[in-house]
């Protein structure tokens, strides 16, 4: 960081590459969204603790609620393409707001480090009460031949204890 | 008697529920009800043991979480000596909350209100204008935490509220067989991965205890992409082989779940089974090297789960266990607490793939997970329903089935494994409890 700014080209292919890719997700469209990703994918989503201000930490170094590769997240979509994906039958409407997006050169030419503010809306069923998500994402994505691609999704949720009964959709 | 209505006509229901769970029902209502709540909280959780933390999650001097009973927050907590202890997390002087985190580390906990201070293990040390303020008359002895006993079984701390309660060995009643196989697969015994995934959610906790008891049933159901993609190494068909054995009088049961070309162990790496070989009895072995699947609950509110998990189609997979605790918040809402115990010698491979099948399955992203609490959270939002109180759900499976002769381990076990006989243990003793009788 620090060195070269990213030139605000790429910056915009970025942030439009993280809008299209929220937007495959919130339109369920998980096959492309695979296709969105590099095949040495990282996913991972450490696990918020609660902890006194001065603790070294308060993302678990060990715990994580996503902690994928792109072999489990064919699993998932896998699982989600079946008739018995209770969880998500009938499926969640989400909508990801992806705003505050920052782009630092990544430790490959071709990558970049994308930070991002996420902001996923969740609603269930005939519920009135949707399910809130704040997180924080650093990302990794890489330019290739046949275009941009999501190298590492890193998200901290913002609240440790999540009120939602379960976590059935993508991040 | 100065009865009021209302608790009187709750003293009938649960009579009548002890007498229905004997002929094999079991009333919706308790599952979403504010009274039925209050007097668990009342009657139950203020007398059984309840799991606290894992040794591992206080490793160090003054390593400490948060974590209740009933709705009782406590400080769990290892003092300066390495000796666990359970206070009630609030200032003896006016009440504030001592930690406000969920885990920390402290030689001593001191009030963000008047700067009463205390040693991790809850005996008052300090008192701000003690000489010029009390002039003597306060002792300090006398106002430490509120302490709350204590006990352990391999690693598992309990805390229990009633000073009369029998102690926990007595409390496990011969459990303790069955909680080795999560507790001692692996000669250094087990550890948690991390913290425990945390979430909320509208459930009773009572619906998770049950599922956990050993509910084969669901599985082929709730669970069937496993099945279906070849991820879960049973079939529909041959689900129901095992066992189910249950403490009668206790409350605690576990099923036991065999595949028919499933491998002795199948799923271990090979130097752990050698291990379990020697740091399991030969009973143990017996029973253990059949099971692919052991699910099991510790009365009244926590679980263990054993079983493979594959991400190779038609593969054993990867064996991992996860612990779970049920933390009441509300009728027919709870907070739940999910961890990944991992045997402590194992190779830092063995522990990231076994914590990798776990997420994947049964953290709170896990996709066996997420269809439990999809039905968990329905059934709740149904049994809060008017027309539901006096609907009673059948608990008939199995009702004249006799104890397997040949079975090496303790308590009462039977075949098939999808079986009701450990839930009507479960439910008879939840009702001794609440009848004030236990
Ligand atoms: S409330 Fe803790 S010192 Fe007063
Ligand atoms: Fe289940």
């Amino acid at each position: 960081m620090g060195e070269q700014p990213v030139d605000r080209d790429t910056v915009s292919e970025i942030q439009e590459f993280m809008f299209r890719e929220a937007l495959a997700l919130d339109e369920r469209r998980f096959r492309d969204w695979l296709a969105m990703l590099t095949d040495d994918i990282r996913y991972e989503a450490p696990l918020r603790v609660i902890r006194e201000g001065l603790a070294v930490w308060d993302l678990s170094p060990t715990s994580r609620i996503f902690d994928d590769d792109r072999q489990t997240l064919e699993v998932r979509i896998q699982r989600l393409e079946t008739d018995f994906a209770w969880a998500e039958q009938p499926p969640s409407q989400t909508r990801h707001f992806v705003t505050n997006v920052l782009a630092d050169p990544g430790d490959n030419p071709d990558e970049y480090k994308v930070h991002s503010n996420c902001f996923i809306y969740r609603s269930r069923g005939t519920s009135p009460t949707p399910s809130l998500y704040s997180l924080s994402r650093k990302d990794v994505v890489r330019r290739t031949e046949d275009g941009w691609r999501l190298a590492r999704r890193w998200a901290a949720f913002d609240q440790a204890l999540i009120n939602a009964h379960n976590l059935s959709i993508l991040i | 008697m100065n009865t009021k209505p209302e608790s009187q006509s709750l003293a009938a229901w649960v009579e009548e529920t002890r007498e229905g769970i004997d002929s094999g029902r079991f009333p919706a209502r308790a599952f979403n009800d504010q009274a039925v709540y209050d007097l668990e909280q009342e009657r139950l959780f203020s007398k059984t043991w309840c799991f606290l933390a894992h040794e591992s999650e206080i490793p160090h001097p003054g390593d400490y979480v948060t974590r209740y009973i009933g709705n009782n927050n406590l400080i769990v907590a290892r003092d300066e000596h390495g000796e666990i202890y359970a206070n009630l997390n609030m200032c003896r002087h006016r009440g504030n909350v001592m930690c406000k985190a969920e885990m920390g580390n402290a030689s001593h906990f001191r009030c963000s209100y008047h700067g009463w201070t205390y040693k991790n293990s809850g005996e008052l040390v300090g008192v701000p204008y003690m000489k010029e303020g009390y002039e003597g008359r306060l002792k300090r002895k006398d106002w430490g935490l509120v302490r709350v006993r204590v006990d352990s079984y391999e690693g598992l701390v309990f805390g229990c509220l009633d000073p009369e309660a029998p102690p926990l060995d007595e409390y496990l009643g011969g459990f303790q067989f069955y909680l080795d196989l999560y507790l001692k697969h692996g000669l250094g015994g087990v550890e948690v991965h991390g913290p425990p995934d945390h979430w909320i959610a509208d459930t009773d906790w009572k619906i998770c205890t049950e599922n956990f008891a050993g509910d084969g049933y669901h599985t082929p159901v709730a669970h069937q992409w496993g099945f279906h993609l070849g991820y879960f190494p049973s079939s529909g068909s041959t689900h129901s082989q095992g066992w189910a054995v249950s403490i009668p009088g206790k409350g605690h049961g576990i099923g036991l779940g065999h595949g028919p070309n499933f491998p002795p162990f199948g799923g271990f790496p090979d130097d752990l089974v050698a291990e379990m070989k020697q740091s399991l009895s030969p009973e143990q072995v017996e029973v253990f090297s059949r099971t692919r699947t052991a699910v099991g609950s510790v009365f009244p509110n926590l679980s263990f789960l054993m079983q493979p998990f594959s991400l190779e189609p038609g593969e054993i997979g990867v064996r991992f266990v996860t612990m779970r605790l049920y933390h009441p918040v509300g009728p027919g809402r709870m907070e739940m607490y999910s961890w990944c115990l991992v045997p402590k010698n194992a190779s830092q491979e063995y522990k990231k793939e076994a914590y990798r099948a776990y997420t994947l399955a049964f953290g709170q992203a896990g996709t066996f997970e997420q269809d439990d609490f999809e039905n968990w959270t329905k059934v709740t939002q149904a049994a809060g329903m008017t027309m539901v109180r006096d609907v009673d759900f059948p608990y008939i499976m199995g009702m004249d089935s006799a104890p397997d002769p040949e079975f090496p381990g303790p308590g009462h076990a039977v075949v098939p494994y999808v079986n009701d006989t450990n839930f009507r243990n479960l439910w008879s003793r939840w009702a001794d409890y609440l009848a004030g009788e236990a």
